[in-house]
């Protein structure tokens, strides 16, 4: 206990010593976790989307206008027996109309023009989970095309598949530009150490000389750097949400965003933690980096 | 306690310790003697396995040096105590602190380390000044700090460098005496020096050096 808390003393010391360093540190730890979390932020509210417009895959199948009530019933019956359909939905023209008026109220003026109703009919099928890869679909999509009743097949498929290899572009991109931030990180961690290593190194062979062990030496100095990663983290949360909050309020997302159903999310819990552990990390990286410049010397 | 075995050493071609066999017991009082360049220093740091010997053995306390590893060193370094020539002192850290590392390096607790420390600058005279700067004290305190960080943890071996180089007569004779001490307390002490003084206030061993060969080896008669 005297040992660790000897230990941490130091650190704090290390710190406190040399304060210009230390800030620039901090400030760039900051700004490079601030970055990393801007873009997993990105990816997390993508992603989440991408699960949402998953979930919400549906075929809207147009009727022809002529169609009878009965017909209607009996391609439903028909629709509904075909595995790749979770579920269906008719949707009337009055419905359809009544709905329009419902999201739109300032079009108003626009259906004056068009006279009669001039919605169609339509039948809105639900996909079952196991069938929802681009191929099903559209075989799904062929089928329902192929009917006599059918005026128009809708679907939101391809461009739903499209997102999720945007978004696996973005995975990668992320994973680029994470691993060049974490670098950089790194590096300027260690260079603080360094400076740190150079300002003590009588005290370093001192200690040497009487008898300290190689961990008693370094410890300190991979909790400074800890303690920096740790803090840039901490603080680029901090900001991070402040500004999550204000991207929130500004857009007016905290019902929906672009109508996908969800709001915006920010990092989970568990993720906060994983967050906050990674500077840690790349704090203690740094130091070690700087470290190795100590093995070998004797004295 | 200290033995070795024709031990060489040669910095950058220049030979500092030629073919050099001694023995220690455990409990000595052994001056190092010799003009500059003999060889007393090379002869302390590879005692303190902060160099080691080009040919030869070194037995510490029935530990051969040179089989002994990198990571064993701080161990074999707690169970002697140098007193440094150049004092080697911790200028930002208070008298206190700067004799309290010896013990913190071995994780000696907080409650033992304070009472131990407090008795040994006691002892060295310095316990009026627990709280000062090194940098705020004569060089003879600035010697007997150092020595006390020296003894502080009860080494079995007592090295010293030159530890009353810079000092007058009397200051001189207060290092050897608190030597004695720690010498009466059963440490073996290697006290490497040219002041002929020193030889003459207290008749033990001396072993002179010169060229790097031990050229006498023995107790002076009185």
């Amino acid at each position: 206990m005297t040992r660790l808390r000897y230990l941490l003393r130091e650190a704090v010391d290390n710190i406190r010593s040399n304060r210009t360093t230390t800030f620039v540190a901090l400030a760039t730890a900051t700004f490079t976790m601030l970055a990393m979390g801007v873009f997993l932020l990105l990816y997390l509210n993508v992603q989440e989307a991408l699960g949402s417009l998953r979930e919400e895959i549906k075929v809207i199948v147009y009727l022809r206008d002529a169609v009878s009530p009965q017909a209607v019933s009996r391609v439903r019956a028909e629709i509904g027996q075909d595995p790749a359909v979770a579920g269906t939905e008719y949707v009337s023209r009055e419905q359809a109309l009544a709905t329009f008026r419902a999201q739109f109220p300032s079009e108003e003026r626009l259906l004056s023009g068009l006279g009669d109703n001039p919605f169609p009919a339509s039948l809105v099928i639900k996909v079952s989970p196991a069938y929802r890869s681009s191929e099903q679909v559209r075989e799904l999509v062929q089928k329902l095309n192929a009917l006599s009743e059918t005026e128009e097949v809708l679907y939101s498929q391809d461009w739903i598949e499209n997102l999720a290899v945007a978004l696996r572009y973005l995975e990668v991109l992320g994973l680029g530009i994470g691993t060049v931030l974490a670098a950089s990180m790194v590096t300027i961690l260690a260079n603080t150490i360094r400076l740190t290593l150079h300002a003590r190194r009588e005290e370093i062979e001192i200690m040497k000389l009487i008898g300290a062990t190689t961990a008693f030496i370094k410890t300190p100095f991979v909790l400074e750097g800890a303690l920096l990663g740790g803090a840039g983290a901490l603080c680029s949360l901090f900001l991070l949400r402040t500004l999550f909050g204000l991207a929130e309020a500004k857009l007016a997302l905290r019902g929906t965003f672009w109508g996908i159903g969800r709001g915006l999310v920010f990092l989970p819990d568990r993720m906060t933690v994983a967050f906050l552990l990674l500077g840690i990390m790349l704090g203690c990286l740094g130091s070690v980096v700087s470290l190795l410049q100590l093995r070998g010397t004797r004295s | 306690m200290i033995e070795f075995y024709h031990v060489s050493k040669t910095y950058n071609g220049w030979p500092a310790l030629h073919d050099v066999s001694f023995k220690i017991g455990k409990g000595e009082f052994v001056f190092l003697t010799g003009p500059s360049g003999a060889g007393k220093t090379t002869l302390l740091r590879l005692i303190f396995r902060a160099d080691a010997p080009d040919k030869g053995q070194i037995l510490v306390n029935n530990r051969n040096l040179l089989h002994i590893r990198e990571s064993e060193v701080p161990y074999l370094r707690r169970m002697i105590g140098f007193v440094f020539q150049d004092f080697r002192l911790l200028p930002k850290r208070t008298v206190f602190e700067n004799v309290a590392l010896a013990l913190k390096v071995s994780g000696v607790p907080e409650g033992v380390l304070r009472v131990r420390v407090a008795e040994t600058l006691g002892a060295v005279g310095l316990g009026h000044k627990l709280d000062a700067m090194p940098m705020a004290l004569s060089a003879g305190e600035q010697q007997r700090m150092c020595l006390a960080r020296a003894i502080v943890n009860d080494p079995q071996i007592l090295l010293a460098d030159e530890p009353t180089g810079n000092l007058d007569a009397d200051l001189s004779g207060e290092i050897l005496e608190l030597m004695k001490s720690a010498n009466a307390r059963g440490t073996t002490v290697v006290l490497a020096t040219h002041n002929r003084e020193l030889l003459k206030r207290w008749r033990r061993r001396v072993m002179r050096l010169e060229q790097g060969r031990v050229a006498e080896d023995g107790c002076p008669e009185t």
